[in-house]
């Protein structure tokens, strides 16, 4: 399937094992949005630790309060996403939000030190304003990993929990064997174009099936349903 | 075998597998979990299957899911803790900062050049560091080790002023540790500007106060946690500069690869500096500013610098390379 992996996100890899599974990397707009629900809460994080340690500082005296504070800070704002990363979901809860989490590239959980180093490396990636480097370097690798994803070995992927299967859908048209062999590509389009065909008005289904009348030696309709004859036949490998 | 006769086959596998993932998710230990990794391998072997046979997409994108969440649970770790952190601190990275000696000189240049070059000069001719430090830096230093100060005045007076004094310095300099590490990643440039500024600052202070100020007041605050801290920043410096030539100079290995097993190295120096700023920190605040004779502190000043230095020079010497 050439023509998916040029226009998908999805990403092969090979686990020791010898299979390959698929993963499917998140862009940049979508972490973009999930970055600014974590710069919201850290905000809102910000504001309450302040407002906790004047109220603490009455008891303490305000030294201790202003150091308590001060360490506070410190964790949040270059611990806030490891912690989160590292734990159960791994991932933040702006990315877990979005549907997303943070996996070495094999898809492995990703360790501490990746994501300490993913982090720490964000003051680079922000650089020289609003995470322009960070934009850049995502946008000309494959597996859009900013710099620090580079040096950490780790992408941001779909958790892919969406438990809802479609059903493949029913056609009805009488099976018929291709008059010509297809190869494997060619049969894995024809099956694809069935079971995306639920998304298309009929008039986008017929346009499509138009440009396979040399398979098909029709046009219209009458082209449509044989076309889905065919894939039935691909289907029931052959089997009326 | 068509698509629904290979799902309604294996179906029962796979829903075994998908229960035993989300026990062990829930941290339960499920029944019979030991069949685990074979229910895993398995379901690897029909997403093949799936794949190869093009069942569809639902299938496919339902096993390949599975097949990442059992591989996901698999390759979960327990983590070594607190073990991996001590063998780190005391093993791994006294190796790491002696096996990339010429990285430590190097960056200890970067520092201490400027750094010695400007306390020396300055109180030759002062101009140049009050340039650079500017007035109010200059009135708070003679605010703390001005003439009329002695080592036996309380630096700090208030309650709970030493615990203030520790947090501002974990956030403050170790907040540099981890730029310096960050901005080695543009070429190695942001750590070397961040060690040569620090030097420079440093130096500028030290120089202004054997000018204007009274040295043994500086000294006998400053004595008990230069060695951890000075020697943090340099290593910190080479946690940068570890990306920083991984980027440059690869190697034989392509850049994205030197980049991760960089990192790794860099990693390791840059949770050590962490460690010993950390303690800097502690000794700063809470031994520092205390009034005591000065060759109390100069002697316990002596100690941490000989003990750092030993440490750097010797640990993890008898312990064999990790392979």
């Amino acid at each position: 399937m050439a023509a998916a992996e040029l226009t998908d996100t999805l990403q092969a890899v090979e686990l020791a094992d010898g299979v390959e599974i698929h993963l499917r990397v998140a862009g940049p707009a979508v972490r973009s949005v999930a970055w600014l629900i974590d710069f919201l809460i850290l905000i809102v994080c910000y504001i309450v630790v302040g407002i906790i340690f004047v109220i603490v500082s009455r008891w303490t005296g305000d030294e201790i309060g202003q150091g308590l504070m001060m360490l506070c800070m410190f964790l949040l704002t270059w611990f806030y996403n490891v912690v989160f990363e590292v734990g159960a979901k791994g991932a933040s809860p702006g990315q877990r939000s979005m549907g997303l989490k943070v996996a070495g590239v094999s898809g492995a959980p990703v360790l501490l030190s990746q994501s300490i180093i993913r982090n720490l490396l964000r003051v680079i990636d922000f650089l020289p304003f609003g995470y322009l480097l960070g934009l850049v370097c995502c946008l000309f690798t494959k597996k859009f990993q900013r710099l620090g994803d580079l040096v950490a070995n780790t992408v941001v992927i779909y958790s892919g929990k969406k438990k809802n299967l479609i059903a493949p859908p029913k056609v009805n048209a009488e099976p018929s064997a291709p008059p010509v062999a297809l190869s494997r590509e060619e049969q894995a389009a024809l099956l694809l174009f069935v079971e995306r065909a639920l998304q298309w008005s009929d008039a986008r289904k017929i346009e499509l099936s138009n440009v396979l009348e040399p398979l098909t030696g029709a046009t219209g309709m009458s082209g449509l349903s044989r076309l889905a004859g065919m894939t039935l036949w691909l289907q029931n490998r052959g089997r009326k | 075998m068509n698509s629904a006769e290979f799902e309604q086959e294996n179906q029962p596998r796979w829903q075994r597998l998908e229960e035993m993932i989300e026990g062990v998710e829930k941290g339960r230990a499920p029944e019979n979990v030991e069949e685990l990794p074979t229910l895993f391998r398995q379901t690897c072997h029909d997403l093949s299957i799936a794949q190869h046979r093009i069942f569809g997409m639902g299938l496919v994108e339902r096993l390949n899911n599975l097949a990442i969440r059992g591989f996901r649970t698999l390759e979960r770790r327990a983590g070594g803790g607190w073990e991996s952190l001590f063998r780190m601190i005391l093993v791994k990275f006294p190796k790491m900062v002696r096996a990339e000696w010429r990285l430590f000189w190097f960056c200890s240049f970067i520092f201490w050049g400027p750094f010695l070059a400007f306390a020396i000069w300055t109180p030759h001719d002062p101009e140049w560091a009050m340039s650079l430090l500017g007035p109010e830096t200059m009135v708070s230093l003679e605010t703390m080790y001005g003439e009329h100060t002695s080592p036996q005045d309380f630096i700090r007076e208030e309650y709970g002023s030493d615990f203030m004094m520790f947090c501002h310095y974990i956030n403050n300099n170790v907040g540099i540790d981890l730029r310096t590490f960050a901005g080695g990643l543009l070429g190695g440039v942001g750590a070397l500007l961040i060690l040569l500024f620090n030097g420079l600052q440093l130096g500028a202070s030290t120089g202004y106060i054997h000018h204007a100020c009274n040295p043994s007041t500086f000294y006998s605050f400053t004595s008990g946690h230069s060695a951890p801290e000075l020697i943090g920043i340099v290593i910190s410096g080479m946690a940068g500069m570890r990306l920083g030539l991984a980027l440059l100079i690869p190697g034989l290995h392509d850049r994205k690869t030197a980049l991760v097993l960089g990192g790794r190295k860099a990693m390791t120096l840059i949770t050590g500096a962490v460690t010993m700023t950390f303690l800097a920190a502690c000794i700063e605040g809470f031994w520092s500013a205390h009034p005591m004779e000065p060759w109390i502190k100069y002697t316990f000043g002596g100690v941490v610098w000989l003990i750092t230095i030993s440490y750097l020079a010797l640990c993890g010497r008898r312990v064999a390379d990790e392979t």
